[in-house]
This record gives C-alpha cells, structure tokens and sequence, in this order.
C-alpha cells in the first residue's frame, strides 16, 4: 500500500490516527507496532515474516552484543559480525539478481521485494555498529526497536535516524491538533510532488526513454534526463515528506530528507541538502571511521570519494550508479580546491544544476556503456540537435519543466520569509487550508482510476 | 496566526477526508461490477490481497466517475494529449500503452499445428486495432513497433497452406471512413462489412452488396473502452448499428454453450445489451466460448469460427453463405476447442483475431488433444 494511494488516504490512514489516538498512552507504541505490521501485511504475508524475523535477528544479535561487550571484546565481536553480514547478505540479495537461490529457498515469487529494505538495513546497520562501538546500549523494549525498524511512517523513504535520535523523538511526542495540522500539510505537499509533479515528470521521462538512444536528439537527451533528475527528487523527497506528515499527524517530529537541494549554487551545498540523513549515514560510518585513521590529505580525499561511491551504489546497485556516487564525490573535492574561483561564483546555480544533471544519467542508467551513449547524445553525437519528438516534448511539457523546476526551489519560501510584509503572510495563512484542501482533491482526481500512483523511480 | 492555520488546516482536511471516506463505504451504483479479492492463501502471501484491496477502494470511492472525469481533465491540462494510456486525437481516443508488444512466433506455432492436423482449408484474419489504423495520429514515441509489423511479422511464421487476409492494409485504405469506434479499439458493423467482402471472396462466395442491407442505428450513446480509461466528455459517443438483410437468408437457431457444457437460446443481435454497461455484447450477446448458428440456406456448408471480441460484429455477414456456423471464443472458455465441437464436421475454418489478441495464452486452447 503506497502512501498516494485511496485506500491509504481514506482508509488506513484516518482509522490508524483514530485508533491511536484513543489508545491510552502506555499502550500506544503496542499500537502503533500493531498498525505497521497491518500496514506491512498489504505487502503480503510474506513480507510481513520477512521483516519480523529481520527485526529479531537485529534486536537479538545487539542485545548480545551488548551483553558480550563487557566480557570480552573477541566474543562481542561475534553476534556483532552475523548481525552485519546476515544485514548485508539480506540487502544483496533483494536489490541484486544474483541471489535468487534465496527467492527460491523462501518460495517467494520473482517480482518480490522487501519495499524499504534499504533504508531499514542502514538504520539495522548504524544501531549495530554504534552499540558495537559502546556508543549505545542496546534496546530492551522489544516493540521500540520493531517500531525503529518498521514503523509504518518510516518504512518507505526513511528518515534514516540513529537509534538515540528515533528514541529522543518518540520519548518527545507531542499532539494536539497543530502538530496534526502541520503533519497533515506537508503530508498533502508530499502528494502534491508526487502525484502532481513526479508522475508528469515521469511520462515525460518514459517518452524519451522508450527512444533508441542512437537516435536520440540532443535536445531531446537533455529533456530527458532534466526529467528523471526532477522526476526523482519529487518521488524521493514526495514520499519522504508524506512519511514525515504522517508522524507528525502521530505526534513524532521527524526531520525532513530533502531541503530544496536541486538549485543550489555549489555541489556541495547540493549534497548537504539531498537525502540528508542517509548522506550523514554514509559519512557517519564510512567516511569517519577510516578518515579519523589517517594522516595523508590525499587518501582522506581518496576515502570520501570513496563514501560518495559506496553511497551511489546503494542507491542503484549498478556499477553505473556507483560511477555516478564516485564523479560526486569527486566533483565535491575539486569544487573545495576551486571554492574562490570567480568562474564558480559568476555559475553557481547553473554550473551545479548541469553537473547533477550530467552526472545522473548515469543513475539513469542500467549500464556504464549505456550512460555514455546517452551522453553522446546529449552532446549531439548522433548528429541530429533537435527532432519532431523534441517538437512534441516541448510543446506538451515545457510548462510542466519550468513549473517543478521553480516549485523544486525554495525561492516562494523565501520570498515569503524576506518579504517582511506581515499582510503577504497573513493571506498565506489564511488561504493554506483551502489550498491544502484543493491540493488533496486535484491528487485524489488524479489517482482515482487507477487508485494509487505507484510509480517508483527506484525500489529503495 | 500559524497556530490557527494549522488547526484550520486539520479541521479542513480531516473533514475532507472523513467526508469521502464515509461516503465510499455508501454502497455503490456499480457495485455488480466490483471485484472483492479472492482471501486465498497466495493472495494473501504475495500481496495480492492488498493491492486487490487498494483496486476495490478506487471503485468504491465515493463519485468515483466524477473524479476519474475531473483527473482526466487535470491530466490532459498537464501533460497534453495522453491520460491513462491513451491518446486523445483531435476526432478520436486511441490506445497509447507503451509496452513490448509480445512476440508472435508461438502463437503462429500454435496455428500451424492446428492446420497440420485438421483436414479442411484454414484462413487467418488478423485484425489490426484502431491504434494500428490511427497510429499515424499518435506522437512517434509511441507507435514504435506498429501492427502492421507485428502482423507481417506473425504472416511469415504460418505455415504456406494456411491462407492469410490482408486485413491491415484494407482497413488502413479505408481509415477516412467509419470503420472504427470512436471512444474504442473495437470496428463498427461497417468496418467489419469491409473486411467481410474480402474474406468471404477468399472462402469462396460473393459477398452480398452493400445497398441490399437495412442498416438500423440501435443507439448513439455507446462510450468504449478507452472513453472510460478516460472519461474524456469532448469524445462523441458511437453509433452502434444492426445489418439486416431481409431478403436474406434467416436465421433459424442461435445456441450459445457455456463453459458448464448447458446451452442457451442467443441472438446474433441482443438488443437487451443496450441497457447493459457493455453495449457492445449487442453484437452475439452475453459472450460465451462457443455459438452455434443454423440458417436457412440450402448448402450443406459449415464454417468455424475461431475468433477474438472482434468476431461478434463479424459473424452476421456470415450467415447469408453457410447453413453452420460455429463460433469459437477462446478467450472465454476454460477448456480446448476440442471438448466443444468435432473439427472434422467443418470444411473450413477462419481465424478472426485482432492483432492485439493473437496471445499464446489464448491461442493454446484451439490446440488439439
């Protein structure tokens, strides 16, 4: 059951938030275990075994972990390692396809997928190593760390949250019926992106794709991949924001993942506000560790661009995408050798929005070769700038392009902020809740054929 | 003030959403036409429980016709000319799915083998749909693999005793007439009479002129397939016809015989099916796997019909040729052909299908046990 969905907007979602909030407080974690594991049933039964018994190898092996740590650093070291490779092993083997003697040893069909696995694997992950380390002790309330691991707001896009963080916010609840309204706005926002703007974006994107590259346009190869670059921000960071907007609506205050990166006028900058917690993941366990141990600038670098690439590959699992990670990587360290170029200063916001859109397609992209004949096309290599396809694109979408491209920005936030005119604001105000109401009736519109707007640009 | 937006927002959307949802737990106009997920255990395992779940709610939302109408409006305001998958023209709506088209080298397998054992002539028909006729209308992105490649591609894999209809390039010299429903894939009575005057030169009659039927407008509300993918208003509704030909021979018994082997009085055309939510069944009723028609025409000649939907339109110009003609629709039927007649009782046999039915799964069941 996806988020966008009738069944979820009208059914599971406001019986789950009457269930709850009626629940007596002491019960209310039961409850909301209770409800994500009906949530995670409408993924099949299956699924459902599937990720209990992921919980409870997790929350058994840090519990021995911890209980091992003071005895002895080689026996702790044990529960620990099958904890971290039987985590591994299981992100492997749903997100590649050379594992398929486990679909067959689970009798599970081949369109099978542990939806959230990956991000549930970072955060099974993170909690080992850091109870492992004796930067935390170990959970005992069993039903909290299901809720880490599955809590229904969370399993789809996250936030990826260290443990201490997740239980700082649940221990901080805090309802009423402005926490809802909040949650209920950004819920309806996070719709908004992706049934509005992502799924546009997407058949915009299939257009192009379901050409052959080797006849493709230049033009046309740049409206594409403008296309999947927005098209995956709004489907990553729609259904994040709707995850948040539903925690909210509980009571839990969930930091958002995406905080307007598209725009930015430095890579780096893009890369501090594209999917923030699992780029702190990936910086917390992999960088840090292996830079605090060494010496040499260069290998840091080396380490970082490394990261980058580690954290391309969990997006994709291709080599192409890991490629895409290490030229990130890559353009964040020669971007901080080149930080007082006037030429960086006088292209900001175009040079970073040309280099992410360049260096996706090869996130795009199934294969390197692939990536690169897409790039020849971009360039023009197959000899042609524009074509009647091109034509057609422009004429149907170009106003969809410039749209999202402003709504992806944080230039209406801001002019809000800076305007200082107290009377701009107050008729934003007043107008939110008739907004947010049209917003969800044009969404509900839009998906009511076919009952939900499943399209993912990537099973994370 | 951002305390009272957010309360109004929470009373505002709650009410919203409390409102629909109430109302789709209201039981429904088409209700008859719900499909509850099966509560098996592989159902529930894999998920398709779930997903048969999330299906039920978007046909039990509450003014789900207005809402999917409101969408596709919405939808061709956004991004143009396509909603649903199909394409809206500036005179029609034609399907736009952009999918692999399957190959058709089993299917011609399966027809090749049925030849081989079946003593009589046999002739194949493969029908292009209004997408394959229009398909010049559709963005180039989107008619990639066009049907007449598909069909030359499946004419070359039959074997040489197997005598095939140039049915794409007849209908695609006549697409400037009304040989296609406007909101639908399917043809018109007209279009099927066209495609009839070459077949049946092919089987070896004349066929009957155009002038000596009575055509009859039964209505002038059909909306198709594709009009409800859309619910596009600004696409006219169809005329749907009856061919009579009064002089003509007549029919004298029309049996359909359902899966469950009972037989039923049918009609080549039930009128009652315009009251219906599928006008089309006008054309042989309610479908079943297999119609038995008997006229009066002195001849001793017997047809079988293996055919797709698009066969049903057909079959009335048939009658005036042969005394026997048996209607076979794989699609409906869960058993092989041979469970339901005896092949050697037919001197010919005519495969009808549109090009987008030629299916292995459907094909299979005229194999030979």
């Amino acid at each position: 059951m996806e988020y966008s969905s009738l069944l979820f907007i009208y059914g599971f979602f406001p019986v789950s938030l009457i269930l709850f909030h009626i629940t007596p407080k002491r019960l209310k974690e039961v409850m909301l275990l209770l409800l994500s594991i009906v949530f995670c049933s409408f993924f099949g039964v299956r699924y459902l075994i599937c990720i209990a018994a992921y919980v409870l190898f997790n929350y058994a092996a840090a519990r021995l972990t911890d209980a091992l740590r003071k005895k002895s650093a080689v026996l702790c070291f044990i529960p620990f390692a099958l904890g971290m490779m039987f985590d591994i092993f299981v992100l492997f083997s749903f997100r590649t396809e050379r594992f398929s003697v486990v679909y067959r040893a689970l009798r599970l069909h081949e369109g099978f997928f542990p939806v959230g696995i990956s991000l549930f694997t970072l955060s099974a992950l993170g909690y080992l190593i850091d109870v492992f380390n004796g930067r935390l002790r170990s959970e005992k309330n069993i039903v909290r760390y299901s809720l880490y691991i599955m809590m229904f707001p969370r399993l789809l896009m996250g936030p990826v949250l260290r443990y201490d963080t997740f239980r700082r916010i649940m221990n901080s609840r805090s309802s009423g019926t402005q926490e809802l309204g909040k949650g209920l706005t950004l819920f309806i926002k996070g719709l908004a992106k992706k049934v509005l703007a992502a799924d546009t974006l997407y058949a915009l994107y299939i257009a192009v794709r379901s050409y052959d590259t080797r006849d493709m346009s230049a033009v046309t190869a740049w409206l594409g991949i403008t296309a999947y670059v927005l098209c995956l921000y709004f489907t990553l960071s729609g259904i994040a924001d709707m995850g948040v907007g539903i925690g909210y609506c509980f009571g839990f205050r969930f930091p958002q993942s995406f905080n307007y990166p598209m725009f930015s006028s430095r890579i780096r900058y893009f890369a501090a506000k594209w999917h923030v917690q699992v780029i702190h993941w990936f910086r917390n366990y992999i960088t840090k560790p292996f830079a605090s141990s060494m010496r040499n600038r260069y290998l840091n670098k080396l380490i970082f661009i490394g990261a980058w690439t580690v954290t391309g590959f969990w997006y994709g699992f291709t080599v192409s995408s890991a490629l895409w990670g290490a030229l990130m990587g890559t353009a964040i360290v020669v971007e901080n050798k080149l930080r007082n170029s006037r030429m960086l200063k006088a292209t900001g916001i175009i040079y970073t929005f040309l280099l992410v859109t360049v260096f996706s397609v090869f996130l795009a992209s199934d294969t390197v070769s692939d990536g690169l004949a897409y790039l020849l096309a971009m360039i023009g290599g197959n000899r042609s700038l524009t074509d009647g396809l091109t034509l057609y694109l422009l004429r149907s979408y170009l106003v969809v392009l410039l749209v999202t491209m402003y709504a992806s920005t944080d230039l209406f936030r801001n002019m809000l902020v800076r305007s200082g005119r107290q009377l701009l604001r107050k008729i934003f105000s007043a107008v939110t809740p008739v907004v947010m109401v049209v917003l969800l009736a044009v969404c509900t519109a839009l998906i009511s054929s076919s009952g939900s707007s499943g399209m993912l640009l990537l099973r994370l | 003030m951002k305390n009272i937006t957010s309360k109004l927002t929470a009373v505002a959307v709650l009410t919203f959403i409390a409102f629909f949802g109430a109302a789709s737990l209201a039981p429904c106009d088409n209700s008859e036409k719900t499909v509850i997920p099966a509560l098996t255990w592989d159902n529930i395992a894999d998920g398709g429980f779930g997903s048969g779940l999330s299906s039920l709610a978007a046909q039990h939302f509450a003014f789900s016709d207005s809402w999917r109408s409101v969408g596709s409006r919405i939808d061709s305001g956004i991004s143009g000319s396509i909603v649903n998958s199909v394409y809206i023209a500036d005179d029609r709506l034609i399907a736009a799915d952009i999918s692999e088209r399957e190959s058709t080298d089993e299917c011609a397998e399966i027809v090749n083998a049925f030849a081989d054992s079946y003593n009589g002539a046999v002739y194949f028909a493969a029908v292009p749909t209004s997408a394959g006729v229009y398909g010049d209308a559709l963005p180039s992105h989107l008619s990639r693999v066009t049907e007449k490649q598909q069909t030359d591609r499946f004419y070359e894999q039959l074997s040489g005793d197997i005598r095939r209809v140039d049915a794409y390039n007849l209908m695609k010299m006549l697409s400037d007439d009304r040989i296609y429903l406007r909101s639908d894939t399917k043809w018109t009575m007209y279009g099927a009479y066209c495609l009839y005057r070459t077949v049946i030169q092919k089987l070896g009659s004349q066929p009957v002129s155009f002038d000596k039927y009575t055509i009859r407008h039964v209505t002038n509300e059909y909306r198709g397939d594709l009009y409800k993918r859309t619910l596009y208003m600004k696409c006219e509704p169809d005329i749907l016809d009856i061919y009579e030909y009064p002089d003509g021979a007549q029919v004298t018994e029309c049996v359909s015989v359902g899966n469950d082997g009972r037989e039923h009085d049918c009609s080549l055309y039930d009128t009652d099916a315009l009251g219906s939510d599928d006008m089309y069944r006008l054309y042989l009723g309610e479908r079943q796997p297999l119609v038995r028609i008997t006229t009066d025409v002195n001849n001793d000649r017997k047809l079988l019909l293996i055919g797709s939907e698009c066969a049903a339109g057909f079959v009335p110009f048939l009658t005036q040729h042969y005394s026997e003609i048996t209607v076979y629709l794989p699609e409906y039927a869960d058993r092989p052909l041979s469970d339901f007649a005896d092949l050697n009782d037919y001197e010919q046999t005519l495969f009808l299908f549109g090009i987008d039915a030629v299916k292995t799964e459907i094909l299979e069941k005229t194999e030979m046990r």
